[in-house]
């Protein structure tokens, strides 16, 4: 039965019926349908491990459904691999990045499609050129700070996901699949990305793109689709929808009232000092952090905050400057030595810093509880129940806690990157864009256990990507611009305003 | 509109081990020159190329597993296989054969170390099992079908096999060609996409696949091309032996390892070259030379031996982490 010209054309670009994927007794994806329509922006929104990724893998061609139809311009398709579905159009931002560390940059954006002599040989030069076209015309609008031969695993975590938007955005697939591509972006590499979608749109191409950043989705999509436990449970016109409506048909329960404003029980006595901290990366840094305080690290991306954090925590060398801690003087030479002093580090770049990819969920959660114990011996009897009730907040959505964490949900996964530190009772937490990939409501619950931990007197130093999320948890935030900081913002002037004012003075 | 594209550490050159293992082959050319000063004469080059050779082209086989971030414990079996099915084969030509029957035996070599290599390529490419192990097994059946062809050390060669090797051709000798030839292969292997997907699925596995590579093809044709070169192997070996021997390729596994780790290519997979291996083999090569000459007592020189190559191994540890 081919469709006659006129419905193939209007037929919708991508249409997902009841797909559903099952791992072993988990249930991925349940019945996973999506519409998306030419030249439409259509966001996925849904819980952690809600199943968006799953469904996105699937259109990816890089997971096979067990059931379900997928039909293109109103043609039945089936994708066996990553190629079919490249060959058909479609291309993807993976939550984590599918980049080669070991490839230069150019190398990568040509991955698959290098430019070959007439001996069917590699033509480098050839290749690399179209790459440097590829990211002139693509990357001028997203800030990158990367050479076509650089190599991949040298960048930090943005730049490898800026590198992946232009190797996927530059072939120009008729369907692009952001998976969370933008949440380890800052605000002005996410309006660069979300430049390029706009000029995909107007020339007629779709775009489904996976977020929690809720300001996301109605700044640039048309129609969200909403997923929980499996099934998309709604699909919404973006204009006639608001927010909380999008969270109610998430959770299938309505809104919360809004978090308990914590109290910070601010002591005068400074539990962290540190003073003209300089290395390669930032100069002259200098605060004191109170107990029970928040201090919050703006600025763009990559200005320095996460090798001030990583420095704090002792695992890279200030070049001059001073740490305080708790009264005693000294930067900890090592991570292991930060810990025993009760410093706490967890990483929104879960894939380097964060997660034991072979490792089980257990071990991924226990791990920092035995790194700082002293015991030779584990009792995981005793353990367990420790670590469940310490993250209990969290509500991890897991199979078996002897399954190996990377089946658990991007969100989760970060969970229990930051949640394998709330049993060490840690004095200072250092959180470096910690809530990436975490969803709205996981959110508040995390933000919630920071709060007790804080009147316990926790003091917390986060760096975010996020603006909404730090203006919304930290009590003051230190603009950090080119290394500097360049203001500090609390009370009255601790706006969105401000923030971007300073973030972007002299940028 | 135009972007500020920096070119920037294009070559990576001070970090790369490769220069290691250059200047290692240099330092111990020079103790070669200094402890036997006839080192350098023509005729003890030759020589020592083709003592040195057949380490040399296993090692450039071995490397491609390995960039694919697998290993082949079965090499130095598929040589012995290889060497005992060649020996056979133009054994049962005669005193005289003809110059395409030659032909037809040496094309049955590179096939059987091919299939050899398909083998392992569908165990660990397809089957998915662990590299370690299982090549490790196949080289275990790939002994156990030499000795069956040829339980025992010996046969006899139509002579005009090894004199075509060592006579000179275009001035060169049979040794130098390959050795050219070697280079020339591993350049025109550069240049393919089969070595960038290589250097992708060693690299990052799941991330090649989920960037469409083919990479089950990507393993399985890196275990068939460390065959092929395995089937070269046996016969330069051969060439200069004329004889045939179902243990004689033992050695060649773990000193293929050594040669490639010793030439700057990581375990892991995804980085290193297949020249720094051909250095690392004639760095293995020389260090034996310079104990020679040196005179220790033998009782002493696996020990030397051993803690040289570890220094090395050392040494290029240090300088990639710089
Ligand atoms: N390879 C796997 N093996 C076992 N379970 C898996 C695997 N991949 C995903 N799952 C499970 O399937 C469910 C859906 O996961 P999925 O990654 O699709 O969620 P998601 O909606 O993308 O979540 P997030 O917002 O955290 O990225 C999760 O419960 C997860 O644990
Ligand atoms: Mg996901």
């Amino acid at each position: 039965m081919a469709p006659s010209p006129s419905t193939a054309a209007d037929a919708p670009v991508l249409e997902a019926r009841g797909l559903a994927k099952s791992y072993g007794q988990v249930v991925a994806l349940e019945c996973g349908d999506l519409t998306v329509a030419g030249g439409e922006i259509h966001a996925l929104l849904g819980s952690n491990g809600s199943g968006k990724s799953t469904l996105c893998k699937i259109l990816a061609g890089a997971v096979k459904a067990d059931a379900g139809e997928l039909l293109q311009r109103g043609r039945r398709i089936t994708l066996q691999s990553p190629s079919d579905a490249r060959d058909a159009g479609i291309g993807t931002v993976y939550q984590e990045t599918s980049l080669i560390p070991a490839l230069t940059v150019a190398q990568n954006i040509q991955l698959g499609i290098e430019a070959r002599s007439r001996l069917r040989l590699v033509d480098s030069g050839r290749s690399r050129r179209e790459a440097v076209r590829r990211i002139e015309d693509f990357g001028s609008t997203l800030g990158i700070r990367f050479g076509p031969d650089d190599i991949v695993g040298d960048l930090a975590i943005d730049q490898q996901q800026l590198v992946e938007i232009i190797r996927v955005v530059s072939r120009r697939p008729s369907l692009v699949i952001f998976d969370e591509a933008t949440a380890s972006l800052d605000r002005v590499q996410v309006d660069g990305a979300f430049a390029l979608l706009r000029r995909l749109r107007e020339e007629g191409k779709s775009a489904i793109l996976v977020t929690h950043r809720m300001d996301e989705i109605f700044s640039i999509a048309d129609r969200v689709t909403v997923m929980r436990n499996g099934r998309s449970v709604g699909t919404r016109e973006v204009r006639d929808v608001d927010p909380a409506a999008l969270i109610d048909l998430m959770t299938g329960a309505p809104a919360d009232a809004p978090p308990v404003s914590r109290r910070a029980q601010g002591s005068e006595q400074p539990i962290l000092t540190v003073r003209d901290l300089s290395s390669d990366a930032f100069r002259d840094v200098s605060f004191a952090l109170r107990r029970g305080e928040v201090l919050g690290l703006g600025g763009l991306q990559g200005q320095g905050q996460s090798e001030l954090l990583r420095t704090i925590f002792g695992a890279l060398k200030p070049k001059s400057g001073e740490i305080e801690m708790a009264g005693i003087p000294g930067a900890p030479a090592t991570p292991a030595a930060a810990v025993r002093r009760g410093l706490a580090f967890a990483s929104g770049d879960r894939k380097r810093y964060g997660t034991f990819a072979i490792r089980s969920i257990f071990e991924n959660l226990a791990i920092a509880r035995l790194a700082q114990s002293r015991s030779p011996l584990v009792s995981r009897a005793r353990l367990e129940p420790r670590l469940m009730q310490s993250i209990s907040g969290a509500k991890l959505k897991f199979g078996r806690l002897d399954d190996s964490i990377s089946t658990l949900s991007g969100g989760n996964q970060q969970k229990v990157v930051i949640g394998r530190w709330l049993d060490t009772d840690p004095k200072v937490l250092l959180l470096d864009d910690p809530t990436k990939g975490i969803d709205i409501r996981a959110k508040r619950d995390l933000y919630e256990m920071f709060s007790v931990l804080q009147e316990k007197g926790l003091a917390i130093v986060i760096y975010s990507s996020d603006a909404t999320e730090l203006l919304e948890i930290a009590d003051r935030i230190l603009v950090i611009n080119g290394g500097h900081v360049v203001d500090e913002l609390k009370d009255d002037r601790k706006t969105e305003f401000e923030l971007n004012a300073a973030a972007l003075k002299g940028a | 509109m135009t972007v500020d594209v920096p070119r920037r550490r294009a070559l990576n050159v001070p970090r790369s081990p490769l220069w290691l293992a250059a200047s290692l082959v240099v330092l111990f050319s020079l103790a070669s020159v200094a402890l036997q000063p006839t080192f350098l004469s023509p005729r003890v080059l030759q020589s020592n190329l083709s003592t040195f050779l057949p380490l040399m082209i296993i090692a450039v086989g071995q490397t491609y597993v390995i960039l694919g971030g697998a290993i082949d414990l079965s090499l130095g079996a598929l040589v012995s296989l290889v060497n005992v099915v060649l020996v056979t084969s133009l054994q049962a030509l005669g005193a005289d054969p003809s110059f395409a029957a030659i032909a037809a035996c040496m094309g049955m070599a590179l096939l059987v170390g091919a299939a050899g290599g398909a083998v392992n390529g569908v165990l660990v490419g397809v089957l998915r099992l662990q590299p370690i192990v299982s090549t490790f097994a196949a080289g275990i059946v790939f002994g156990g079908i030499a000795l069956w062809i040829m339980p025992q050390a010996g046969g006899s060669m139509p002579p005009v096999y090894a004199k075509t090797y060592a006579a000179k051709l275009f001035g060169v000798k049979g040794a130098t060609f390959m050795l050219l030839s070697l280079v020339a292969i591993i350049y025109l292997i550069s240049r393919t996409r089969f070595y960038i997907y290589l250097l992708a699925v060693g690299s990052n596995r799941p991330a090649a696949f989920q960037s469409g590579l083919p990479v089950m093809r990507i393993r399985v044709l890196s275990y068939i091309v460390a065959g092929l070169f395995a089937s070269v192997t046996a016969m330069v070996i051969l060439a200069s032996t004329s004889a045939g021997d179902p243990l004689m390729g033992q050695a060649f596994t773990l000193g293929s390892v050594s040669a490639v780790v010793l030439g700057g290519t990581a375990l892991s997979g995804g980085a290193g070259s297949a020249i720094g291996s051909m250095l690392g083999a004639v760095l293995l090569g020389l260090i034996n030379n310079v104990l020679f000459f040196a005179q220790l007592p033998f009782v002493y020189q696996t020990i030397v031996q051993g803690t040289i190559i570890l220094a090395a191994l050392a040494g290029g540890i240090m300088v990639s982490r710089r």
